[in-house]
């Protein structure tokens, strides 16, 4: 059963389009990366699904319930960790979970339960000062336990890792990984690490659109390839390097830039050498030589291009 | 000038709340290093000298949000 | 409904914390006490200072000049205070973003105005009240005499421009953006009514009447009638407000 499905959605600020007909779902117990530049949309999609913003023409669903814009009901569903989350400083943060464990509808016992235990998974018990002196790590692991609050079915964060120095970033993804068997999360990030590190399965967007979709195993197993890219001084040796390298058998395809050369192998520990040898005998000044890992790194540079 | 000192118990409750005011606002201000305009200085000679309304001011609409 | 509590209990709890409360307690205190002293004291400070010869007439001062002075700090620097108090309860939200977790809760977005709108009336009633009873309570003293016709009529009024001025203050909130755009607003429609407020044609439809003739209603120089229609005027004026914040407020996006 898909949890979240969007179907050719659009939404445009002013002149510029941000999304261009995006469909994409997100199946149950999955924990899905959203994955995208600085810019891609992710934070305006996200808020699409929670009806803050009013796409312009397409649907969005949610647990098979359709999202009607500034009607919060399919909100009841959702945890939700918005990209800069802002809280009451006034307010304590067990005062905080409360107020929304009360808007929830939860009963007493159960958010006074549920406070202790999230507090204590994010790692804030004990600290009764008032939210406006937090730290910005501080205000994320809050804003986690504010999200799992009411035991989501689906659990949004807006890069809940882009903020927080490597430290503060295991913490949040270690978290999502215990959630993760309870709740469908769906995370967005630039990061790409992150991704790998804890999602099953990732969107990619960009240019509107989510140009990638899938397991992240499959994915890589159907992009993979092994290549390497070298970069020289002199651009004029460029065309040298491609004839020559062309010559080679192992050599499926060679991409050409400016001043480096893309050469994808079929074999990658026979020809490295021959390449380097060929480097060697033309006399040619290296600037770099790189052995091209099949990451989702490349994956995605490979899609942006 | 009899007369004034016998309204005196009813004045000093008004000059009370006023100084409350003045205070609960300078003890904001001495806390807090920035506001969403001006300086220390200015505001400390607002709520100072503007009576009631200074520290409102300060209050409602000067003072920095946390 | 639950929702609707808590957010409630929110709201008050943020007064309470961000000295709104305190503010409005302090200040319509004051007023309370000091606007019938200063009308008996007014005669007695002129007398004692030395006026070089010139003679001033100053009546005996009565319960009138106690209240219409109590009106004319209400109407002047009490509005104004309401207005300082209140304007940022929507604003500095919208611009913080702090209602965005709350609405992801799922809580419908018209309690956030209705609760927000209650809880700004409840505090406004009470310390008026509080304000109109002092002031009472001082010049009944200090005068030993109140004629009571056309006094809780005019206090009503008061009461009731108030009201209107808080919904005038959540509309200009949900329309504008901004640090002080529902501020600067919710002044400019009130100033707008007060200069429409002197043409005489205007009048009986101008909430801003309710304010204006307070003094007139307990000398009795204005009849209950005239104000009536205003009456109704301003409550329909009320209503539609607060509709039409729900309504803008449910089509913004955040
Ligand atoms: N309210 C808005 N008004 C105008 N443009 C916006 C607004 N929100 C976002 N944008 C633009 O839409 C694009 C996508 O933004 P966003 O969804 O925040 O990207 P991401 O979260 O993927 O970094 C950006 O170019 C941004 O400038
Ligand atoms: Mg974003």
């Amino acid at each position: 059963m898909s949890i979240l499905r969007l179907e050719h959605v659009y939404k445009s600020f002013g002149k510029l389009d941000v999304i261009k007909d995006l469909s994409f779902s997100v199946s149950e117990h999955a924990v899905f990366g959203f994955i995208g530049p600085n810019g891609a949309g992710k934070t305006t999609t996200m808020k699409m699904i929670l009806g803050f913003l009013k796409p312009d023409a397409g649907e969005i669903y949610v647990c098979n319930e359709k999202v009607i814009y500034g009607n919060t009901k399919t909100n009841r569903y959702i945890g939700y960790l918005p990209d800069v989350p802002e809280f009451y400083g006034y307010m304590r943060p067990w005062e905080y979970l409360q107020l929304c464990g009360e808007i929830s509808g939860l009963s007493s016992a159960k958010i006074k339960d549920k406070t202790d235990e999230l507090l204590h998974i994010v790692g804030l018990d004990g600290v009764n000062r008032k939210i406006r002196g937090f730290s910005r790590g501080m205000k994320q692991r809050l804003g986690i336990a504010q999200a799992l609050l009411n035991d989501p079915i689906l659990l949004i964060c807006d890069e809940p890792t882009s903020a927080l120095d490597p430290i503060g970033r295991k913490e949040v993804l270690d978290v999502l990984s215990v959630v993760r068997d309870k709740t469908t999360v769906v995370f967005s990030t630039h990061i790409l690490s992150d991704v790998e590190r804890i999602c099953d399965s990732i969107g990619v967007l960009y240019q509107g659109k989510v140009v990638m979709q899938g397991k992240l195993s499959e994915l890589k197993n159907t992009y993979r390839q092994e290549s390497v890219l070298i970069e020289v001084e002199d651009k004029s040796q460029v065309s040298l390097l491609e004839k020559e390298i062309g010559k080679l058998n192992a050599v499926s395809q060679i991409d050409v830039f400016e001043n480096s050369l893309k050469v994808t192998l079929n074999q990658m520990d026979l020809i490295n050498n021959a390449v380097l040898e060929l480097v060697i005998k033309h006399n040619i000044n290296l600037k770099k030589y790189e052995v091209l890992e099949p990451t989702l790194e490349n994956l995605f540079m490979e899609l942006v291009q | 000038m009899e007369k004034l000192i016998e309204y005196l118990p009813f004045l000093i409750p008004i000059v009370l709340l006023e100084l409350l005011l003045m205070v609960i606002a300078l003890v904001h201000i001495f806390k807090h290093e920035n506001y969403r305009f001006g300086t220390r200085w200015l505001w400390i000679i607002i709520v100072v000298f503007i009576q009631i309304v200074g520290p409102i001011i300060y209050l409602t609409i000067g003072r920095s949000e946390d | 409904m639950r929702g609707f509590f808590a957010f409630t209990k929110k709201e008050f709890r943020e007064h309470f914390r961000t000295y709104r409360i305190i503010i409005l307690a302090a200040v319509f205190f004051i007023f309370g006490m000091f606007s019938p002293l200063r009308a008996k004291m007014l005669p007695e400070i002129f007398s004692s200072l030395d006026m070089q010869g010139i003679l001033i007439n100053i009546p005996e001062p009565t319960y009138l000049d106690a209240y219409s002075q109590f009106f004319k700090n209400m109407t002047q620097i009490g509005l104004i205070v309401v207005l300082l108090v209140f304007s940022g309860m929507i604003t500095n939200e919208l611009t913080k973003g702090t209602l965005v977790i709350i609405l992801s809760k799922g809580l419908p977005r018209h309690t956030v105005i209705l609760s927000k709108y209650l809880v700004a009336v409840i505090l406004w009633t009470i310390s008026y009240a509080a304000a109109a009873v002092l002031n009472h309570v001082y010049t009944v003293y200090l005068f030993n005499q109140v004629s009571g016709e056309g006094v809780l009529f005019s206090l009503f009024c008061l009461w009731l421009f108030g009201v209107f001025m808080l919904a005038v203050i959540i509309l200009a909130s949900t329309i504008t953006q901004g640090n002080y755009g529902g501020l600067l607003l919710s002044a400019g429609i009130l100033i707008l009514l007060m200069v429409l407020n002197m043409f005489p044609k205007c009048q009986r439809f101008n909430p801003v009447s309710l304010a204006a003739n307070n003094a007139g209603l307990i000398a009795n120089t204005v009849s209950v009638s005239d104000l009536v229609p205003t009456v109704w005027i301003t409550v329909g004026l009320t209503a539609l407000g607060i509709l039409l914040s729900i309504f803008i407020f449910q089509e913004k996006q955040l």
